[in-house]
């Protein structure tokens, strides 16, 4: 279900006041050289035409660290939930794709109560993407620039104007409170709205596809070799997994103070040997290749297998972040032109 | 109070001091991200940076200040604490003399903290006896490159690596150390650049490195001097650099004379070809940099080995270009900006030197005391001072000697011996247990202030969340002691001692916060408020007019290996940790990562001693003796022996020597003898067995 609406950009200030009001608001804010997401104070500070290095919102919904229970005397076990209400504004749609998948592995099966609850409480509204980065590839695997659904709020900016389209019933109801700051769409501005989603597909610097990449490892032809040339660059940051939309790797650890104990977890990551470490101290993935190797195939793989689409949006953040440059848009071209010379 | 807030701030652990974001929401510290327009890690950090936000809140944290009474810690207000301590120090001055008493400035803590200190024990306590930690890494480049050029420091800009052709690492396992330096190095080499790595076990850098020499330990003055005289001899020398720019080459021609490569290659186990091509690529390329860290510090020729990189640096001509030069990696993050503010025994902010009556009269007249004629003690002179008797007190500040210090068994006796030890942390460490006071510290979370990293860059620390519990920033605690002493300092904020700094201190003329502010920090030398910061040293002229040769001899390391002690031992950092391992081992993630000390042995030797990786054994010096896991691994080679000294439960430092470097007194941590044993297992078979009846379990 999809409903469309107009908001002049005049009202977009308005709008965007209206929405703190009722929760707290999110967005892209220009600070010391850098864009990052947070609390917004005033209005017309808010970033909206993000050239490059948006952060992902991942930490809206999974905090890199976050108070899971409160132990006291020994028995009395409190569980800490944030129940805070909250509107994330200027999300790219990559990211929202990414949701998606971080959906499937916390709500599916079993039902995480941390991520549900912060998940039910956060509203996303996304902005079509019309100034993609160098390092950006989504567009060749369907997570951008923009979506047909899966959304919470779409914004496509149109120049004077926002198209405007909310993705459930719990959006449309966000639009219908202030509904007159919104105008019905004309047919012309759905034609504008097209004509922003072909511009934006033209900017695209780069075009992967990771279908060929799967298949060629699929077929074996990825020799150990190549695995072992890619690990040998890698720093060990972690920086690919923290900064990854939809990597899910946490660890749990107490923090046990004079007064209770804090149960916290900490996003941790797969990268590391201690991350399998099993009883006795015995490393099963203690070589370096293996943990390497077995990012990749988690994404490659495993996640198209199990959740049927890949562990990758092409968002390009592993590209920015990675110090050994062994991130997964280098990888996979890396790759194809290993198959072209097959 | 803001629900998510993000704060720009500089990462607490090494010298490459990174931008990072430090994540607050509602005033607690949930976590951290990169800054991607930060010129040293664009939206990159290493491990211990993406995780630099949890030992702040750790429950260990000393949330209040301690007295020692009967032998136990007691809680106590500042008030009772500060009268004390202040109480304590007067007491002692009056009796033994302000030179009884000793202080430990910390390389941890910002810059204004380590003017403050520096200003506390010179102006207040009357003593030239404050160092830091630097005195067990750097010191040797302190004192070897201001001697040759007249500034120790970093000569080129991080973000100058990647347009380099040569890079000759000596000495530093870059991209565990100090990774996002490596990250640069390796960018240079995926754009050309040939890298030549100089390291007797074999770092991950090496994995990269065109050529790899694998030297003996110790010696690298021969090594250096080798590659120089085949540089000579084949008319590599930049001979119009060295006329226009230097002196005093042709004694130290004469010397070079003696480093015959024939000679070389006996002492360093290098083959004459690979000097050979060493020599050339690196004398003939323009845009050579050269880096080394610990390996050329850490010995007893430590300042003999900087003044042999030096040396090279000068015959080549490579030094006052972009992309060329030398660059000691500093290892902490503050390092540089505790040497620059004088925290050392010999010298004021700037490298001004206290025997200098002109310098003297300057900070004289600006603090409005007499300050003190005499260079003071060393960290381990100040050690074995408190061992004699000669040194009465002892006031600590962010550092933890008996961790840190060679041969802890006698820094343990001395810290014992001292009438009062005050110990002013964030955490608990070893030395506390020794301690009469303890005063709580913040971490780099809840202050202001600068750090400057390795390429001289003064960065502002922002404060992202008020103190915890009762602790104080360290410039706080100082001025309130200092006031209590009868001197006061007056300051609003740090910005304002800052602003003193800039006063006294030529290279931080210009370094005002508000302007650090507005850029990812600037370079020292930056003499005005309109200065641009320097990003490369020694343009058009070398810092003191004239670059001086130096004349180097090659010494053998103090202790070398014997029949009884037939390893040599090596000790240094390994990736996941961090020095004493105050923060990281206590950061969940790294900790978990590396929780155990180990030693690494090269295969051949451990098959001879009958050591099987992951099996304990027992690694024994003259001077103490530890237990550890073996790692048994090719990249130490054969008769080498590598220990990481983060682990108090295994401490590497019980081993090592404290032989010092005669002119800065820097310990020789890279070298010593030791012997290395399996643990016989006790036999673990149940000596009687019971065998037990099935028939008897049977639950009828």
């Amino acid at each position: 279900m999809t409903k469309e609406w107009i908001l002049p950009k005049g009202h977009l200030s308005y709008w965007l006041r209206q929405l703190r009001n009722t929760a707290s608001l999110i967005a892209p804010l220009r600070v010391d050289g850098d864009i990052v997401f947070k609390s917004l104070e005033n209005i017309h500070e808010v970033s909206l035409d993000n050239p490059a290095l948006l952060p992902s919102p991942k930490e809206f919904l999974f905090p890199q660290q976050e108070s899971l229970f409160w132990v006291e005397d020994g028995t009395k076990v409190r569980q800490l939930y944030n129940n805070e209400k909250r509107f994330v504004f200027g999300v790219r749609s990559c990211d929202i794709s990414a949701l998606r998948l971080l959906d499937r592995f916390y709500l599916e099966g079993y039902e995480d109560p941390y991520y549900s609850l912060r998940r039910k409480n956060t509203v996303f509204i996304s902005i079509v993407c019309n100034n993609p980065d160098p390092t950006c590839f989504c567009i060749g695997l369907g997570t951008g620039p923009y979506l047909e659904k899966g959304f919470d709020i779409q914004l496509t900016d149109l120049g004077d104007r926002y198209f405007v389209q909310a993705g459930n019933t719990k959006a449309i109801r966000i639009i219908r409170q202030w509904k007159f700051l919104f105008n019905k769409p004309k047919r012309v501005d759905y034609e504008d709205q097209y004509e922003v989603f072909l511009s934006s597909k033209a900017r695209f610097q780069k075009r992967i596809s990771l279908e060929n990449v799967r298949e060629y490892i699929l077929a074996g032809k990825v020799k150990d070799s190549f695995w072992g040339s890619v690990t040998e660059r890698c720093f060990e940051c972690g920086g690919c997994v923290y900064e990854c939309p939809l990597c899910t790797c946490f660890t749990v650890t107490d923090r046990v103070y004079s007064f209770g104990i804090d149960r916290v977890r900490l996003w941790d990551t797969c990268l590391f040997k201690g991350f399998t470490r099993m009883a006795g101290g015995i490393l099963p993935n203690e070589k370096k290749i293996l943990r390497t190797k077995r990012w990749y195939y988690h994404k490659l793989i495993h996640y198209p297998d199990v959740l049927g689409g890949f562990g990758c949006v092409g968002c390009g953040r592993c590209t920015v972040t990675c110090p050994g440059k062994i991130d997964m848009a280098t990888i996979a071209i890396k790759l194809r032109d290993l198959q072209d010379n097959d | 109070m803001i629900a998510m807030d993000k704060i720009l701030t500089v990462c607490p652990y090494c010298g490459c001091g990174c931008g990072l974001y430090l994540h607050v929401d509602r005033g607690r510290l949930v976590g951290v991200s990169p800054s991607k327009s930060h010129p040293v890690n664009r939206g990159s950090l290493c491990v211990k940076g993406w995780n630099a936000h949890e030992f702040v809140i750790h429950p260990d944290r000393l949330l209040s200040p301690m007295i020692k009474d009967k032998g136990e810690f007691r809680e106590c207000t500042w008030d009772i604490a500060l009268d004390y301590v202040a109480h304590r120090l007067m007491e002692i001055r009056d009796r033994h003399g302000p030179d009884s008493i000793g202080i430990l400035s910390s390389a941890k803590c910002t810059n204004e903290e380590n003017y403050l200190m520096m200003k506390f024990a010179r102006a207040v306590v009357g003593t030239n006896n404050i160092d830091h930690c630097a005195r067990l890494c750097h010191s040797s480049t302190v004192g070897g490159l201001a001697a040759a050029f007249g500034s120790g420091a970093m000569t080129n800009s991080i973000s100058e690596i990647r347009d380099a052709k040569v890079l000759f690492v000596i000495g530093s396992n870059t991209t565990e150390q100090h990774p996002m330096i490596g990250m640069h190095m390796l960018d240079a080499v995926d754009r050309g650049a040939i890298l030549i790595v100089a390291d007797p076990r074999r770092p991950q850098i090496a994995e990269f490195a065109h050529i790899h020499l694998r030297h003996k330990p110790g010696t690298d003055v021969a090594l250096l001097m080798g590659i120089m005289h085949i540089i000579v001899n084949e008319g590599l020398v930049d001979i119009d650099f060295v006329r226009r720019r230097t002196e005093n080459f042709d004694t130290f021609e004469r010397i070079l004379r003696d480093f015959h490569p024939h000679a070389v290659e006996r002492i360093t186990g290098v083959g004459i070809e690979e000097i050979r091509r060493v020599a050339r690529i690196y004398a003939m390329e323009k845009r050579s940099m050269l880096f080394y860290a610990m390996g050329i510090t850490q010995h007893i020729t430590g300042v003999d080995n900087v003044r042999a990189c030096a040396n090279l640096v000068m015959l080549t001509g490579h030094i006052g270009l972009p992309s060329s030069g030398i660059n000691p990696l500093r290892g902490q993050n503050n390092v540089q900006g505790a040497c620059d503010m004088g925290a050392l025994p010999n010298v004021y902010s700037g490298y001004q030197t206290v025997t200098n009556p002109r310098a003297r009269r300057k900070f004289e007249r600006a603090w409005k005391r007499k300050l003190p004629l005499k260079p003071g003690l060393t960290v381990v002179e100040m050690t074995e001072a408190a061992y004699e008797g000669r040194l009465k007190a002892l006031y600590i500040m962010g550092e933890n000697p008996l961790l840190s210090d060679p041969d802890l068994n006698h820094v343990n006796e001395a810290m014992k011996r001292l009438d009062l030890l005050i110990v002013q942390d964030i955490f608990p460490n070893e030395t506390m247990q020794y301690a009469h006071v303890v005063l709580p510290a913040c971490s780099f979370a809840e202050k202001d202030g600068t750090f400057t990293n390795t390429e001289r860059r003064v960065q502002l620390l922002r404060k992202a969340i008020e103190p915890l519990g009762n602790s104080r920033p360290d410039w706080e605690i100082i001025t309130e002691l200092s006031r209590r002493m009868g001197y006061d300092m007056k300051y609003r904020g740090t910005y304002e001692i800052m602003e003193e700094i800039a006063l006294l201190t030529p290279s931080y003329g210009g370094m005002l916060h508000h302007r650090l502010r507005e850029v990812h920090g600037l370079q020292w030398p930056c003499p005005d408020v309109a200065h641009p910061g320097t990003p490369f040293l020694h343009r058009k002229k070398i810092a003191k007019g004239l670059g001086t040769f130096i004349t180097v001899e090659f010494k053998p390391p103090a202790e070398l290996p014997d029949d009884e002690y037939p390893f040599i031992l090596t000790t240094g950092r390994i990736y996941f940790h961090y020095h004493t391992g105050t923060m990281c081992r206590r950061t969940s993630v790294l900790e978990r990562e590396e929780p155990e000390c180990y030693v690494e042995i090269n295969p051949d030797d451990a098959e001879v001693l009958h050591i099987k990786d992951k099996s304990q054994v027992r690694v024994s010096s003259r001077r103490g003796s530890i237990t550890v896991f073996a790692r048994v691994t090719d990249r130490t080679p054969q008769g080498v022996v590598f220990i990481p000294f983060h682990y108090s439960e295994a401490a590497a430092n019980l081993l090592t020597n404290a032989a010092l470097d005669p002119t800065v007194k820097i310990p020789e941590y890279k070298v010593c003898a030791v012997k290395v044993e399996p643990l016989i297992k006790e036999d673990r078979r149940p000596r009687s067995i019971k065998i037990v009846d099935l028939e008897d379990l049977r639950i009828t």
